[in-house]
């Protein structure tokens, strides 16, 4: 279909670009083009700059230097209206859809149909609803709340929404993160579909798979630059993997050893009634338990309520022999059971402080005689774990905001490394984040666990969990259903187990 | 001026202005106050300033845990310092000391009773504290039937000693001056050298990643609460001990000026930035600049308009600075 490409026109040229925060240069003078109809991946690590280059084309900066053109004209983004404006749609990992209301209000929000000037017009909204949802092939009563439906329905809800504004780029940003592997393929129907009608989609993922099977053209950044630009067919993963590093990656999951010994975790029948059931397993020293499980299967829940963050029905745990007796977090810490949260943007990090401060946060207690805190150990700390984990920041006190999506994953396993826990239980230890930082972040991984500390780590990222675990445990709506020792790991074993069928 | 040769220049004013800019600002009013008056700079006017401001400064200095701990403000601190005046007023009777005490020990209950609700319930701060001003005024109406608490002030009892702790002086100092700074000496070091002020400044940046990271939120909320409510309630036995009466009305308008010397002094309404060094800044700012309008001859009405909108002009300055680093959740 682009074979002719040079006839096609361009959609979107990006001229001489570039955005500077404090101390860093997220992007440096950048040239992008995006040809009409063509579904344009964009792809480099955490920090290459394509969410600031994305975040420019949204008009979440009013400071940026160089011209953009739409078309054949030059345009100003200084504000996310002027980009909507422009015909400009971002769909983001995160949704923008205020979940108590309506299917039908998330999408005409803000041009509501009316009568009479002022009433609002029910059917006229339903069927306009029904027409953009229909343009994503979703079925459902516009009628229903975006809590009643599940998340991929709301995705393609939110994908209607800004197709409602007649958007002439698109760009979406890690669009599959939280999508099933079924849910992908109608995406990428969906993706298609729009292709055909001359937008233009910017796809920017992680995932080197889905961007051969979708993208027309990939552009590679690294360091805020773009390194170069080339059709899909021209080039191999190997390839794009090695413009991202910039140097070619040989082996990635380093074989061990584990040297496990006694059991230090030890729960029985953990019920959180509609989230979990009789969940019961164990983990040891030195041992790396995987959790794996699809979205929803309750592996993020059980996690949490084991370590007191949220509620529990019944079940008992156990910890080096000892039986937890109070529920909550606090217990769990003192024990020494510590949880690293999935989402380090919401309830990690403590985003507007300095990476010295989030390092050292866990350990406040420790440093404390008669509540009076004592600061010393801060400095040696902080460089030791920077050093540890290869974290880029310009220096202990640089805001951790400032940092790469890679390095502040690295800020968070190691604000967990600084507390020195007996069990760390590792949520999504590496999403979205990329290969360097997580080869550093498995790195760590092992090294805890080579030091007697039991690891149980939920990962969707099947390489890793298959790659670091010595062990897996299977979840499956709410009930654990299957444990698999190392031998007979494999990526298929352990995706076949997850859906419930005999591996 | 080209669009991003403004930013840059507005982003550097604020930098500058967060870096201890206060005194900047305070040098460069003593500077203006000297061309305004030839009495201005004279030792006597300069401690009127400083007793003219100690009583804000010591609420001010509560407020900023509120602030500091991302609860924005502690609305109730009107009435805290009112029911503590009323409460040492009416137990003068026991005696001076354990009048001081059950006013302090009165307002550090409504200072509990907000950090309770706020930390334990997530109750939205500044409603449930302005709900709770709303009931403190009609309960201390309804309890005092509407009308002021006198001292017995005959010489030689503890009322008299009463009306004269905000006339006491310390050498050359007054008292209330040299409390204010030992308040914010005290203040300062509790929130940089203490387990409290360090987990004050990680509430107040995130509270869920504070929840996760094994912090009691709640009971850091409580205290935050209660350090507030404990100045209000100094505060308040100083103002009353001034006007020789405790009356539900004493305090009023603390509740804002206290905000603005905070926000002025660099804390973010957002929580987790600025220290109490910048907060006593912005006392001594809110004091000089009252002090010159006095001289050239601005009421007080006119004052209040000027006061709020620097409170305006400050919080955008700050809003902006955040929105420019890319940072529009905080």
């Amino acid at each position: 279909m682009i074979s002719d490409s040079d006839n096609i026109g361009i959609a979107l040229r990006m001229k001489g670009v570039s955005k500077k925060y404090p101390g860093t240069l997220a992007v440096d003078s950048v040239d992008f083009e995006a040809r009409v109809g063509e579904v344009h991946a964009l792809m480099g690590e955490n920090g290459a700059g394509k969410s600031t280059l994305m975040k420019i084309l949204a008009g979440s900066f009013n400071d940026y230097t160089g011209s953009i053109f739409i078309g054949q004209k030059e345009v100003k983004l200084h504000s996310p209206s002027m980009a909507r404006a422009y015909g400009i749609g971002m769909i983001y990992q995160e949704l923008s859809l205020a979940r108590p209301i309506s299917i039908a209000e998330n999408l005409l929000i803000g041009r509501l149909p009316r009568k009479y000037g002022f009433w609002l017009d029910r059917n006229a909204m339903v069927q306009q609803a029904c027409r953009l949802c229909d343009r994503v092939g979703l079925d459902l009563d516009p009628l229903q709340t975006i809590e009643e439906i599940s998340h991929h329905q709301s995705q393609l809800v939110e994908i209607a929404k800004v197709l409602g504004s007649n958007p002439c780029v698109l760009v979406m940003d890690e669009p599959t993160s939280a999508l099933s592997r079924e849910d992908v393929g109608r995406l990428f129907g969906i993706i298609r579909q729009l292709k055909n009608r001359g937008i233009t989609i910017i796809y920017i993922s992680h995932h080197l798979p889905e961007v051969f099977e979708i993208a027309d053209r990939v552009t590679i950044m690294r360091d805020g630059q773009i390194i170069d630009t080339k059709p899909i067919n021209e080039v191999t993963p190997p390839m794009v993997v090695q413009m991202m590093v910039g140097q070619a990656i040989d082996e990635f999951y380093v074989q061990r050893r584990p040297n496990i010994g006694e059991t230090v975790l030890d729960v029985h029948n953990l019920t959180r009634k509609g989230f979990f059931h009789n969940v019961s397993f164990h983990a040891r020293k030195g041992e790396i338990l995987g959790v794996a499980g699809l979205t929803g299967a309750g592996r993020t829940e059980m996690a949490r309520s084991m370590c007191g963050l949220d509620p529990l029905d019944s079940g008992t745990i156990e910890v080096a022999g000892k039986q937890l007796q109070q529920h909550s977090y606090s217990t769990a810490m003192e024990h020494g059971m510590l949880y690293l949260s999935e989402d380090r943007k919401t309830d990690g990090l403590f985003l507007r402080l300095s990476v010295k401060q989030n390092m050292v946060s866990a350990i406040i207690d420790r440093h404390t005689r008669c509540g009076i805190y004592s600061s010393r150990h801060e400095n040696a700390k902080t460089t030791e774990l920077i050093r540890k984990l290869d974290i880029i920041t310009s220096s202990t006190s640089a805001d951790v905001s400032n940092l790469s999506g890679g390095n502040q994953q690295k800020v968070l396993l190691g604000k967990w490394i600084a507390a020195d826990p007996t069990i760390l239980v590792l949520d999504e230890p590496s999403r979205g984040v990329d290969i360097k930082a997580k080869m550093k972040i498995h790195k760590a991984i092992i090294e805890l666990a080579d030091n007697g500390r039991a690891i149980v780590l939920i990962s969707s990222d099947l390489p890793e969990l298959v790659g670091l675990s010595d062990r897996v445990v299977v979840m499956r709506d709410g009930h654990l259903i299957s444990e698999m020792q190392k031998d007979r790991l494999s990526e298929e074993s352990v995706l076949l187990a997850m859906n419930g069928e005999p591996g | 001026m080209r669009p991003a040769d403004k930013a840059t220049s507005l982003s550097r004013l604020a930098a500058i202005y967060d870096s201890a800019g206060i005194y900047l600002v305070g040098l460069l009013l003593l500077i203006a106050g000297t061309f305004v008056s030839g009495e201005f700079l004279t030792p006597k006017n300069l401690m009127n300033i400083l007793n003219a401001v100690s009583l804000l400064g010591i609420a001010a200095a509560g407020m900023a845990f509120v602030t500091y701990s991302g609860n924005m403000a502690d609305l109730s601190i009107p009435s805290i310092m009112a029911f503590s005046g009323i409460i040492s007023v009416a137990a003068l009777p026991l005696g001076l000391a354990p009048a001081l005490v059950l006013g302090v020990s009165a307002g550090m209950l409504i200072g509990a009773m907000n950090g309770f609700v706020v930390g334990r319930f997530n109750a939205n701060p500044i409603l449930w504290t302005l709900a709770v001003a709303f009931f403190m005024e009609g309960f201390m109406r309804f309890t005092w039937s509407n009308t002021q608490v006198y001292p017995d002030i005959e010489p030689g009892t503890a009322g008299a000693a009463f009306i004269g702790i905000f006339r006491l002086s310390i050498g050359p100092l007054p008292l209330i001056v040299v409390v204010m700074v030992l308040m914010f000496v005290t203040c300062h070091l509790v929130l940089t050298r203490t387990r409290f002020g360090i987990e004050s400044k990680l509430v107040g940046s995130s509270k869920a990643a504070a929840k996760t990271t094994g912090i009691n939120v709640p009971r850091v909320v409580l205290m935050d609460f209660l350090a507030a409510a404990f100045c209000a309630s100094i505060a308040g036995i100083f103002l009353t001990s001034m006007n020789k009466l405790g009356v539900f009305y004493l305090g009023k308008g603390y509740d804002f000026k206290s905000v603005t010397a905070v926000v002025i002094g660099g804390m973010m309404l957002s929580g987790g930035r600025g220290n109490m060094l910048g907060v006593f800044g912005g006392v001594l700012v809110i004091g000089l600049l009252a002090n010159i309008m006095t001289f050239i001859g601005i009421n007080t009405f006119q004052q209040n308009i000027v006061t709020g909108a620097i409170f305006i002009a400050v919080v955008g300055l700050h809003q902006y600075q955040l929105r420019k680093r890319g940072k529009d959740y905080a």
